[in-house]
């Protein structure tokens, strides 16, 4: 889904409340029970939080442990309990849940590889978690802002959750300031979604200030109402189709934008008016369009339920429209339309949002799928074919252990210490490149299953199955978060997630397969691709695949071959021993070759290419030649000498000659025409008018019916179009100069009659 | 009575020349491929295997133009499809690179083809990328047992090499050599050096099969090929005419000067196409009135295929025009091939008229430039210089594209051409 709405800057502040107090161990930190964010929602221990991650959309979630601060007042940390969102486990595991997941669900996190503490000024607000017993059905979508838990997740399952995970929270509850009235329990709806929103807008953290109360209010007030207004026009379609409950009539006539000072002068109501704070807080009320009025000090004991809340929400959210639009109502209504799609937030990944006709764009990619299941092999020949694809996976990969170790090395120390780093991996096509990484990759992710080194992420671009190079950001980004953004957005997003530290962070193992791709003039998606590797906080490891050895020193500027580094592997072409051991492991004790055959095979492979996919279609080609050579498919023996000979054959022998011996007999005549007349010229190039001439001479030698030169023309085309000459531009007509694709000795031989 | 009887051989010739001109014409499918069983064989294992255990393939079927590479794909799509298992498993993507021109055009088109779910209608969403990323996906989450086989067909393979990067090749023969949704990719091409135009990583993935199709048919099977061709299917209604005409394309096929024509077309050509086409031009010539092809029409038919388009051109040009020809023959014997101008083709002109010319008198040298002008345009004279722009029109250096022979044979048969013209057209040196 692709969003382009303007990030809105909302600064928040996070201040303590409460009293503090000393800690029982002797360390000299300070732990408080409170701690204000945005001055009005109020986040204890024991609470749900949701703390800002990667995706603005979707912010972490987490149950708030403990806060507490350093000696100086500078830090302000947290303890949490993470939980997890299921776009967070890894793509792979997904599958594992066994059932399509509920929108809302999240996962009680029990691994270990994530930091649990966290800056508490990363933390965005609360959220409401509810568990569900495990064989009770989720609740009615009705309650969208509500998360549910009901399963955990320990890195390699999900299990069922235990419900005293969930239930501690509530005794452990310290007493509650006056402020804290408006527990999770009791978030309204408008409100989460306001925190969502304020995730969404959210600043990176370096740009985020700590502010006091008292400065800058007007500074403020005007990033605020502009983000005020935004959000009031996205929300605008919810609110209408509401019963609205006016209960104060609202005269304003000037839009708020204009005047901040003097709008703060107007309370809702009269006796809060007058201390400045208050006004402030109130303020952030009709920002959030919640009832955060309540907790504004003197009238903390009125509980409202929840459909006062939501009523007086409602009315919240009229008065302020009244305020902010009054004069530009009949512009907005213009747009309206356009604004309620593009703005109403529809949360991805929602079972109501797919495949209808008119959003192409939600469609699930498949294959229909077939009647008939396919069928099995059924004799060792077809067995031995199925083995021999070059799809098949093979049991285990042999002849690259070394590379192989290399590179586990490589990846493993990378990941246990997370760090980052790049590899450069070039090699001939059909050396194993890409099988070795992917059998690297199956192995460490075996030991991460086993707990023997942290979990990591792994994900493949390749520079081929892109239009662009640019495009890669965008693959990055989706496989690991799966947004759809555009290039550069992506391009933005990928920086900040590697540039910041960020918590509950696992290394990302990334494949580049077909480098060279990727080039572009500037080299940029080069560059980045190797610069944050570097970065301290990015934990990437970037496996690099190129055919050329080369690659760095001849088409990367300095400052991007100076990040890929020097760590570099080359692979060598197959040796025939290698690709014998190729083929016999594959095969698997499944007889059907001769070991002669094998033999010449991977000799002749070997000694052309060394490249593994010929050998196995050679050998593949083989067992049909066998089969079809047999009298009945059933009794065909081993694959012989003989068959492999054939297919070598069919495989690496020229067509050219064949080609000439069943061309017509003018068509023969004009070759000869055309070796003619270079002997007599001197040159290897002639005008087909030189050449009609020698081929009208030779045709009245053989006694044959000289052709007209239309019909001398279009013999001519035909064998351009073979490919045995090479001519110009037919536009030329009879100047277009005609050049032999073919040795002159082999048409000679192939021209000569053959004796049968 | 009579006109009964006219009106039913008229309804028989017609439904003569209907089913003989769907033959040719049409391209209807032979009930077996001629001279091609290995090749037929060898083809329907691969793509049964395709469609029946899944396996991924790829294929080139190379031969020259003509020579039966999509007759032969399509016998084998028609017998693979009457298989009851294959029949509702298989999709076939037909593409070809004359008409999607870029992997753009072709993606969309794939998709459209398979009607995927990004496709509404006869539309296709989403950019380029979009595209190529849902495809890819698509055949992704495909596996050998489960997902339908797909047949992606390229007519005219050699043109896709020459797409940006080769993306899409590269991402089919890919797919084709990995564990993916099941695919064959079959292409058709005529050019012996295709795989000499792929890039190495595309050819890598590549199978490396070849089917060539290079007919080494004798001329006794092309004449019994043209005896099959002509001759009416076994289900004709009237079996008396059937044996009538039939008997008649024997001894036609038996006649002296047919198998003349025939041989002189067999040794310029093996192609089938070019054989319909005269055999079609033969049967034109057939109706009512005439209720058998003659040898005569074979040998009128033969010659329409054979005539030199530019001896053609040169029967109607004016008297001035066709002197302007020999003058630039002169010179370009004079001058050994160099190329010349309108000036010198001029002047040669004027010394014809000053002293052997009795029948032409003087043009006036605007009417010759417009002479020399109209032979630009027919392209028997080709300006050699490229950028005209500089030169003055009478000094462009100019070659001329008609041979002697040519000349010659032209001035022959042309009307009424004065003596003395052809006297000077003969003569050594102008």
């Amino acid at each position: 889904m692709v969003r382009y709405f303007t990030r809105l800057r909302v600064r928040r502040i996070y201040k303590w409340g409460g009293r503090p107090y000393i800690f029982d161990r002797k360390l000299k930190s300070y732990g408080f029970d409170v701690e204000g964010q945005e001055a009005v929602t109020t986040v204890t221990p024991g609470q749900y939080i949701l703390i800002e991650g990667n995706d603005d959309e979707y912010p972490f979630v987490a149950k708030l442990l403990k806060l507490f601060g350093d000696e100086s007042h500078k830090q302000k940390k947290a303890l949490v309990q993470w939980f997890l969102r299921l776009s967070e486990v890894p793509q792979n595991k997904k599958l594992l849940l066994g059932r399509s997941p509920h929108p809302q669900e999240i996962f009680y996190y029990l691994g270990r590889a994530c930091d649990d503490e966290i800056n508490a000024e990363s933390i965005l607000g609360t959220v409401h978690v509810q568990h569900v017993p495990e064989d009770t059905p989720f609740p009615e979508p009705g309650t969208k802002d509500t998360l549910y838990v009901k399963l955990s997740w320990d890195t390699k399952a999900f299990n069922v959750l235990d419900p005293v995970l969930m239930q501690d929270t509530s005794a452990s509850t310290p007493p509650k300031p006056a402020e804290s009235i408006h527990s999770a329990s009791k978030l309204s709806a408008s409100k989460i979604l306001s925190a969502k929103r304020r995730g969404s807008a959210a600043d990176t953290p370096g740009v985020r200030k700590k502010l006091q109360l008292s400065i800058g209010a007007s500074e403020c007030l005007y990033l605020r109402i502009r983000n005020y207004r935004a959000a009031a026009m996205k929300r605008r379609p919810i609110v209408r189709k509401r019963p609205i409950v006016r209960k104060r009539p609202i005269v304003r006539k000037r839009p708020w934008r204009g005047r901040p000072e003097e709008e703060i002068a107007r309370p809702p109501s009269g006796p809060h008016t007058k201390r400045p704070a208050r006004r402030y807080v109130w303020l952030w009320n009709l920002l959030d369009n919640t009832q955060e009025l309540i907790s504004d000090g003197d009238d903390d004991c009125f509980v409202p339920s929840k459909k006062e809340l939501q009523s007086s929400s409602n009315e919240e959210k009229t008065d302020s429209e009244e305020e902010t639009d009054s004069e530009e109502e009949t512009v907005v209504k213009k747009t309206r339309g356009r604004n309620c799609k593009t703005s109403v937030r529809t949360p991805h990944k929602t079972p109501s949002k797919k495949v209808t006709p008119s959003t192409p764009r939600c469609a699930t990619p498949c294959i229909p799928s077939r009647t008939v299941p396919a069928r099995q092999p059924g004799n060792i020949l077809e067995e031995a074919r199925a083995r021999l694809h070059v799809s098949s996976v093979p049991e285990s990969l042999p002849c690259r252990e070394q590379e192989f170790q290399d590179i586990y090395n490589f990846v493993e120390s990378k990941v246990m210490d997370g760090t980052g780093g790049c590899m450069y991996i070039s090699g001939v096509p059909g050396t194993g490149k890409t099988a070795t990484i992917h059998e690297v990759i199956r192995c460490l992710q075996h030991a991460s299953d086993m707990d023997e080194i942290p979990t990591f992420r792994f994900i493949e671009i390749n520079g081929m199955k892109m239009t662009d190079p640019h495009q890669a950001y965008v693959q990055i980004l989706q496989k690991l978060t799966d947004q759809k953004v555009t290039a550069d957005h992506a391009a933005a997003l990928l920086e900040k997630r590697f540039s910041n530290p960020a918590p509950k962070k696992e290394t990302t193992v990334l494949l580049v397969d077909e480098l060279d791709l990727l080039w572009t003039r500037k080299q940029n998606v080069m560059y980045n691709l190797f610069d944050w590797p570097t970065r301290r906080h990015a934990r990437l490891v970037v496996l690099t695949i190129a055919n050329t050895m080369d690659l760095p020193e001849r088409i990367m500027i300095n400052r991007v071959a100076s990040r890929l580094g020097l760590t570099r592997m080359s692979f060598q072409p197959y040796s025939f021993k290698q690709l014998q051991q190729i083929i016999t492991s594959r095969l698997n004790k499944v007889k059907a070759f001769e070991e002669d055959a094998l033999q010449l095979v991977s000799r002749k492979v070997a000694a052309l290419s060394g490249d593994a996919r010929r050998c196995l279609d050679i050998c593949r080609r083989a067992t049909e030649i066998c089969e079809h050579s047999a009298s009945h498919p059933s009794s065909a023996g081993l694959v012989k000498m003989s068959h492999v000979m054939e297919a070598l054959d069919e495989m690496f022998s020229s067509s050219y000659i064949t080609a000439i011996r069943c061309a017509s007999l003018q068509e023969q005549l004009f070759l000869r025409a055309v070796i003619a007349e270079f002997r007599r010229l001197g040159l290897e190039e002639a005008t087909f008018q030189q050449v009609f001439v020698q081929h009208r001479t030779l045709s009245r030698v053989e006694g044959l019916q000289p052709i007209s030169l239309s019909e001398g023309l279009a013999v001519c085309q035909r064998l351009g179009a073979c490919r045995l000459l090479l001519l110009e531009a037919s536009r030329l007509d009879m100047l277009q100069r005609v050049r032999l694709n073919v040795s002159q000795d082999d048409v000679l031989y192939a021209l000569k009659p053959v004796r049968d | 009575m009579c006109t009964l009887s006219r009106q039913r051989k008229g309804s028989i010739h017609e439904l003569v020349q209907m089913i003989l001109r769907e033959r040719f014409c049409h391209q209807r499918l032979p009930e077996k491929p001629v001279g091609m069983e290995s090749q037929h064989k060898h083809l329907l294992e691969l793509l049964r295997r395709t469609a029946v255990h899944g396996e991924s393939n790829s294929v080139l079927i190379v031969g020259p133009r003509g020579s039966g590479k999509t007759m032969l794909l399509n016998c084998v799509l028609r017998e693979l499809l009457e298989v009851k298992d294959v029949n509702k498993n298989v999709l076939p993507v037909h593409l070809n690179g004359l008409l999607q021109t870029d992997d753009r055009i072709a993606l969309k088109e794939i998709t459209r083809q398979l009607n995927l779910e990004n496709v509404v209608g006869d539309k296709v969403f989403g950019s380029f990328a979009e595209n190529l990323a849902f495809l890819l996906e698509a055949l992704k989450k495909g596996d050998r047992s489960s997902s339908r086989p797909v047949l992606f067909i390229l007519d005219e393979f050699d043109l896709f090499a020459h797409h940006k990067n080769q993306t899409l090749l590269y991402n089919l023969l890919d797919v084709s050599q990995s564990a993916q949704a099941p695919v064959a990719v079959i292409g058709l091409t005529c050019r012996l050096d295709v795989l000499e135009l792929l890039e190495k990583r595309v050819k890598s993935r590549f199978s490396h099969r070849q089917i060539h199709l290079l007919s080494s048919l004798s001329f006794i099977q092309y004449l019994d090929n043209v005896r099959s061709q002509l001759s009416l299917p076994q289900d004709f209604p009237d079996t008396k005419f059937y044996d009538e005409w039939n008997d008649s394309i024997k001894t036609l096929c038996e006649d002296q000067l047919v198998v003349d024509v025939l041989q002189s077309h067999y040794n310029s050509s093996k192609d089938f196409r070019s054989l319909q086409l005269l055999l079609m031009l033969a049967l034109s010539r057939v109706s009512a009135s005439k209720p058998a092809i003659k040898p005569t029409d074979l040998l009128e038919a033969s010659r329409v295929c054979m005539v030199d388009s530019k001896a053609n051109i040169l029967h109607g040009l004016s008297i001035l025009e066709l002197c302007l020809i020999i003058a630039m023959k002169h010179l370009n014997d004079i001058y050994e091939g160099e190329p010349f101008n309108f000036q010198m083709v001029h002047n040669e002109f004027k010394k014809f008229l000053q002293r052997k010319s009795h029948s032409i008198h003087n043009f006036d040298k605007p009417v010759v430039i417009k002479a020399f002008e109209h032979l630009q345009q027919l392209e028997l004279i080709k300006s050699m210089d490229s950028s005209t722009a500089k030169i003055q029109k009478e000094y462009q250096l100019m070659k001329l594209l008609l041979d002697h022979s040519q000349i010659m044979e032209a001035l022959q048969k042309y009307p009424q051409c004065p003596t003395d013209v052809k006297q000077w057209a003969m003569s050594a040196f102008g």
